[in-house]
C-alpha cells in the first residue's frame, strides 16, 4: 500500500514536470508555426528577392513595395553599434567586478548592474527620447535620432548580460591558473589579462552573442530613438535616422491590413532566422568548450 | 545586504535627480532668440499605415498621383513615429521640427502654426476657411429608405453630434435637432472609409441603443470603394474621408458628418507662427531643407 502510494506520487509528479518541460518547447514550435505560416505565403507573393535584397519599402504606394533591405541593415548597423560601445565597458566591468573591485564598491556596482537588467525598455527609450537624442543632437549633430544614439541605448541595454556572465565565467576560472602565474613570477595585471581572462573566453563570447540577441530583438527603445526612417543603402549614415526590422513591425502594426499586415509578419520571419543564428552559434560554443 | 540595497537606491535617486535637473535646464528660457535659421529642419510624419498620414500627404499634394500610380514623396529621412504622442514629444524636444497631428490633439507642448494665413481653430476648420482638413461624408444613393433617413437624422442630431464630438471631430451640424427612437428594424449595409469607421461604429452601438431592432453591416476599405458601393445600390450607405468627385456628386445624396482638422505643429520656440500651405509641402517632400528658406 505504502509503496504503490508513493509510486502513484512519483508518476503524478513527472507528469507535471514533463509538462512544464513541453509547455515552452509547445510555445515555440507555436510561434514557429504562426509566423511561418502567415509569412511565408506573403514572402512568396511579394518575391523573395523583392522582400530581402529591395530596399524600397512603400506599402501604400500603388503599386506598393515590400523591400526591407534597408531595415535588415539597419538591424545589424544599430546592433554593430551596440556592440562597439557596449563589450568593452561590459569587459572591463565584468573584469574590474571579478579581479579588482573591493568588497566595499562591489556591493554599490553590482545591485546597479542588477538593476540596470530590470529596467523595463520602453523606460529606456524615454530616457533615450528625452536625454541621449538631445545630448546627440548638441554634440555630434543632426537631429540626434540617429544610428548613434540607438547604439548607445542599446549599448548600455546589453551591459547587464555582458557584464554578469562574464564576470561569473572569470570568477568560474579554477584557482590553480592564478597561483600557477603567481608561481611563475606573473605579476597580477599578467595574470589577469594573460591567464584569466583568455581562460574565461567562451564564457565571455556566449555573454556577447547574448548580448547581440538582445540588442537585435529590442524594439521599444529603439523605436523612440532611431527615427524609423527607411534609408536608401547609400544614405544611411551614423547621425541620420534608421530603420530597424523591430521598428518596422511595431510601427506599422496597429493600421496595416492585407498584404501590408502579412509583409510585417514576414519581417518578423527574418528576424526570427537571424535569432536562429544566433542561438546555433551559441550552441556551436558551447559544445566545442565541452570538448575541450 | 540591507545596506546595499539602501546604496543602490540612493545612487539611482541621484542619477534620476541628475536626469530632470538635467531636463530643466534645457527647457526653454529666451524664445526666438537664439533660433538658428541655418539649421536643418527635422521632418516628423506619421507611420505609413496611418490615416492621418493617408489624409494629409493627400491634402498637401506630398502623395503623388499619376494614372494607376500613388507614390508618396516623403523626404528622405524623415522621423516617422507610431503614434500623436510621440510627434509630439519629438517636435516638443526639437527646437527644429515639424509635424502634424489630429486638431484634437494639440496641446501647449507644442504651437500649432496657421496655414495660409489662417489659425487651425474649430471655427476656421468648420467654416471650411482652414485648408488641411478633410470631411467625412456619408453618401446614398437615391431616395433612401425611411430605415436609413432614421439613422441618418440619428447622426445629425445633438446627441450624434456630441459622439462626434467626443471622438475629437468636429461635429458639421450648426443646429443640430432632437432625435427619440423610431423603434425600427431592419438592417444597414455600410461600407468605405477606415477613417470614418470608428466613428461610425459609435454612432451604430448609440443608435442601437435606442432601436435594438436594427442590424449593422460594415466593410471598411477605403473611401473609394464606399462611394462605389454606394453607387451601384449594394450598400445603403458609404462613407467617405474625402471630397467627392463631380461626376460622384452627381450620383450621390452628400451627407457631412463632421470634418477632421488636422494641425501642422512646431517648436514652442520656434518664431514662426504662419507657414504657406506650398512651403509646407516642399519641406515635405525636401524641396526646403532648413528653416531661413521658408518665407
Amino acid at each position: 500500500m505504502q509503496t504503490r502510494q508513493s509510486n502513484f506520487n512519483e508518476i503524478v509528479m513527472q507528469a507535471i514536470f514533463f509538462l512544464s518541460a513541453l509547455i515552452s518547447v509547445l510555445a515555440v514550435l507555436a510561434i514557429c508555426l504562426f509566423l511561418f505560416m502567415r509569412g511565408i505565403p506573403a514572402i512568396s507573393e511579394i518575391g523573395f528577392t523583392d522582400f530581402i535584397f529591395n530596399e524600397k519599402w512603400g506599402p501604400v504606394n500603388i503599386p506598393a513595395s515590400y523591400g526591407i533591405l534597408s531595415m535588415i541593415v539597419g538591424s545589424i548597423y544599430v546592433t554593430a553599434g551596440a556592440i562597439v560601445i557596449g563589450v568593452p565597458i561590459g569587459l572591463m566591468c565584468a573584469i574590474f567586478l571579478s579581479e579588482f573591485c573591493p568588497d566595499n564598491i562591489y556591493k554599490i556596482v553590482k545591485p546597479a548592474v542588477n538593476l540596470l537588467a530590470g529596467i523595463p525598455s520602453i523606460i529606456y527609450g524615454f530616457f533615450g527620447m528625452q536625454v541621449i537624442v538631445p545630448f546627440v543632437r548638441e554634440n555630434f549633430g543632426g537631429n540626434g535620432y540617429s544610428i548613434l544614439s540607438a547604439s548607445i541605448i542599446l549599448g548600455i541595454m546589453i551591459l547587464p548580460t555582458i557584464i554578469s556572465i562574464s564576470e561569473s565565467s572569470i570568477r568560474a576560472v579554477p584557482e590553480s591558473y592564478a597561483e600557477g602565474s603567481y608561481g611563475i613570477g606573473a605579476t597580477k595585471e599578467e595574470t589577469v589579462f594573460k591567464v584569466m581572462v583568455p581562460a574565461a573566453k567562451s564564457g565571455i563570447l556566449t555573454s556577447i552573442i547574448l548580448g547581440i540577441g538582445r540588442a537585435i530583438g529590442e524594439t521599444m527603445a529603439v523605436v523612440m530613438v532611431a527615427g524609423n526612417a527607411v534609408m536608401p543603402l547609400n544614405k544611411i549614415e551614423l547621425l541620420k535616422p534608421i530603420r530597424t526590422l523591430t521598428t518596422n513591425i511595431v510601427t506599422e502594426m496597429s493600421y496595416a491590413s492585407g498584404l501590408h499586415e502579412s509583409a510585417l509578419i514576414s519581417t518578423g520571419v527574418v528576424l526570427f532566422v537571424f535569432i536562429i543564428i544566433l542561438n546555433a552559434s551559441l550552441s556551436l560554443i558551447s559544445s566545442k568548450t565541452q570538448r575541450n | 545586504m540591507k545596506k546595499s540595497k539602501l546604496l543602490s537606491i540612493i545612487t539611482l535617486a541621484l542619477m534620476l535627480s541628475m536626469v530632470f535637473a538635467g531636463c530643466t535646464q534645457e527647457t526653454p528660457g529666451t524664445p526666438a532668440a537664439d533660433f538658428d535659421f541655418d539649421k536643418d529642419i527635422t521632418v516628423v510624419a506619421r507611420d505609413a499605415a496611418s490615416g492621418t498620414r493617408g489624409a494629409f500627404h493627400e491634402i498637401m499634394n506630398i502623395i503623388v498621383k499619376e494614372n494607376d500610380t500613388e507614390v508618396d514623396k516623403l523626404v528622405v529621412g524623415a522621423l516617422e513615429f507610431d503614434g500623436t504622442d510621440k510627434v509630439i514629444t519629438a517636435i516638443e524636444g526639437d527646437k527644429y521640427g515639424i509635424g502634424y497631428i489630429s486638431l484634437g490633439s494639440v496641446s501647449e507642448r507644442i504651437k500649432a502654426v496657421a496655414v495660409d494665413g489662417v489659425e487651425p481653430t474649430v471655427e476656421n476648420v468648420r467654416s471650411g476657411s482652414y485648408s488641411v482638413s478633410r470631411p467625412f461624408l456619408l453618401v446614398t444613393k437615391g431616395t433612401e429608405s425611411k430605415l436609413v433617413k432614421d439613422f441618418l437624422k440619428f447622426t445629425e442630431s445633438a446627441e450624434g453630434q456630441a459622439i462626434t464630438n467626443e471622438m475629437k471631430f468636429i461635429g458639421a451640424i450648426d443646429a443640430p435637432g432632437e432625435y427619440t427612437a423610431s423603434g425600427m428594424s431592419g438592417t444597414i449595409k455600410v461600407a468605405g472609409s477606415t477613417s470614418v469607421a470608428p466613428l461610425m461604429e459609435k454612432l451604430q452601438e448609440a443608435y442601437n441603443e435606442l432601436n435594438p431592432d436594427v442590424t449593422f453591416e460594415t466593410q471598411a476599405q477605403g473611401s473609394s470603394q464606399g462611394i462605389k458601393a454606394a453607387i451601384d445600390g449594394s450598400y445603403d450607405i458609404g462613407m467617405a474621408s474625402r471630397e467627392l468627385k463631380a461626376e460622384e456628386a452627381s450620383e450621390l445624396n452628400r451627407y457631412v458628418l463632421a470634418i477632421d482638422g488636422i494641425a501642422v505643429i512646431v517648436n514652442n520656440e520656434n518664431p514662426k507662427s504662419d507657414l504657406a500651405a506650398d512651403d509646407i509641402t516642399n519641406i515635405y517632400i525636401g524641396e526646403i531643407t532648413k528653416w531661413n528658406e521658408v518665407k
